[in-house]
C-alpha cells in the first residue's frame, strides 16, 4: 500500500517539477520566474521528505530544513533586487 | 509565556521518568503537565491566563486548518476547471493591529486562508493592502477580514 | 497501523503540490499565481513532512517535522509579501479583468514607501474623537 503511494507520490511531484519549468521558462516577468522557482524549491523539499520515507532514512529530512531555509533566503533576496533595479526592458 | 515553558517542563520531566522517548510521550506529558496546572495552580495568575489560553489557541488552530483546506478546494476547483470564475482585486482594509508581531502574525494567517493574500502594509500601519480572488461584494470581504483580525488578536492580548 | 495514515497524507500532499504546480502555470496573472504557489504549496509541503513524522514516529523526527512546518507557515506569506511588493515595483502588468486596484499610485517610487487610502486616516481620526 505505502510503496505503491510512494511511487504515485514521486510521479505526481516529478509532473509537478516539469510543469513549474515550463512556467520558469515562459516567464512572462522575473517575478513570474522568482515564484516559479521558489515552488521548485519546496516541490524539492516534498520530494525529500517522499524520499526520506522511500528510504527510511530521516536523517533527509534535515537536507529538506535546510533547503527550505536557502529557498526563502533566495526569494528575499530575489525580490530585493527587483525592487532597488526598478523597471528594466530586459525582463 | 511562564506558563508555557513550565507545562513544557512537566512533559519533559514525563518523558523522562516514564522513559517514552516519542511523539506520542511528549504529547501525553504535555496534556498530563497541562491538567495538573490547570488543577493546582489556578489561582496564580501566570498560570490561570496560561490555563484559559490554550483551548482557546487549539480552537483557533481547528478553526485555521478547516478554513485552509477550504481555502485550497476552492482554489483547486478554479484551477482544474477550463474556465476562470475568479474576481480579482487589490483592496485595502483598516488595520486594528498596532504593533509589529501583531501586523506581522494578522498578514501571514490572512496570505493562509480563503482567496485572500496579504501585500503590503501601508507606512503608517492604518492599512493593510490585499489580493483578494473572489471579490463579490467588498463591504462583506472587508467585515469578514475583520472579524478574522479580532480572532487573532484576541489570542494575543 | 502508520502506514495507513502515512500513505493518505503523502498523496493529499501530493496532489496539493500538483494543484500549485498546475495554478503556477493556468493562472493569468503574478498575483493568481502565487495565490496558487502559496497557499498549496505550504500545504503540500506541510503533509508531505507530517506523512513522514508519522512514518517514523520517533519524538526527534516529530521536533524536526514541526520545526519545518512551522518555518514553511511562517515562510512562505512572507516570500509571497515580499514578491508580490517587487512584481509592484517593477511594474508586472495584472489581469485585464481585475475589479478594482487600491494600491494603483500609493507607492511612492523615491522612497519606498507606502501610503493609506485618505479615508482611513479620516476613520482613525474619527475614532479618536469619538474615544476621548
Amino acid at each position: 500500500m505505502l510503496e505503491i503511494v510512494i511511487w504515485l507520490s514521486f510521479a505526481i511531484l516529478s509532473l509537478s517539477l516539469l510543469l513549474s519549468f515550463v512556467r520558469l521558462l515562459r516567464g512572462p516577468s522575473l517575478p513570474d520566474r522568482v515564484v516559479a522557482l521558489e515552488l521548485m524549491a519546496s516541490l524539492t523539499v516534498g520530494f525529500i521528505g517522499v524520499h526520506a520515507i522511500a528510504s527510511q532514512r530521516f536523517a533527509f529530512l534535515d537536507v529538506a530544513m535546510v533547503l527550505a531555509l536557502t529557498a526563502f533566503l533566495a526569494a528575499v533576496g530575489f525580490a530585493r533586487f527587483l525592487e532597488k533595479r526598478g523597471i528594466h526592458a530586459d525582463d | 509565556m511562564g506558563g508555557f515553558a513550565w507545562n513544557i517542563l512537566l512533559a519533559l520531566i514525563w518523558v523522562a521518568v516514564s522513559g517514552n522517548i516519542t511523539g506520542a510521550g511528549l504529547l501525553t506529558g504535555f496534556i498530563l503537565g497541562y491538567i495538573i496546572l490547570g488543577l493546582t495552580l489556578r489561582e496564580v495568575p501566570v498560570f490561570s491566563a496560561y490555563v484559559r489560553r490554550v483551548p482557546k489557541i487549539f480552537m483557533f488552530a481547528c478553526y485555521f486548518a478547516k478554513e485552509l483546506v477550504r481555502s485550497n478546494l476552492r482554489v483547486a476547483w478554479d484551477v482544474v476547471t477550463p474556465t476562470h470564475y475568479m474576481k480579482p482585486a487589490v483592496i485595502a482594509v483598516p488595520l486594528d493591529a498596532k504593533t509589529e508581531g501583531e501586523i506581522a502574525l494578522v498578514a501571514n494567517l490572512i496570505s493562509l486562508t480563503p482567496g485572500t493574500l496579504s501585500l503590503d502594509v501601508s507606512t503608517d500601519r492604518r492599512a493593510l493592502y490585499l489580493h483578494v480572488m473572489y471579490l463579490d461584494d467588498l463591504e462583506e470581504t472587508r467585515a469578514q477580514i475583520k472579524q478574522f483580525e479580532a480572532r487573532v488578536l484576541e489570542l494575543l492580548r | 497501523m502508520t502506514e495507513w495514515i502515512a500513505a493518505p497524507l503523502l498523496l493529499a500532499g501530493s496532489l496539493l503540490m500538483l494543484l500549485a504546480a498546475l495554478g503556477a502555470l493556468r493562472m493569468p496573472d503574478l498575483l493568481m499565481r502565487m495565490h496558487a504557489t502559496t497557499k498549496a504549496g505550504a500545504l503540500g509541503s506541510g503533509l508531505i513532512m507530517l506523512a513522514a513524522a508519522v512514518f517514523f514516529g520517533s519524538a526527534e523526527v516529530w521536533a524536526r517535522v514541526l520545526a519545518i512546518i512551522a518555518f514553511i507557515m511562517l515562510t512562505a506569506p512572507v516570500a509571497a509579501h515580499m514578491i508580490g511588493r517587487a512584481g509592484y515595483f517593477v511594474g508586472v502588468p495584472l489581469w485585464g479583468r481585475i475589479l478594482r486596484d487600491d494600491l494603483k499610485g500609493r507607492y511612492h517610487t523615491d522612497n519606498h514607501s507606502l501610503e493609506s487610502p485618505p479615508e482611513f486616516s479620516e476613520r482613525r481620526q474619527h475614532e479618536e474623537r469619538r474615544g476621548q
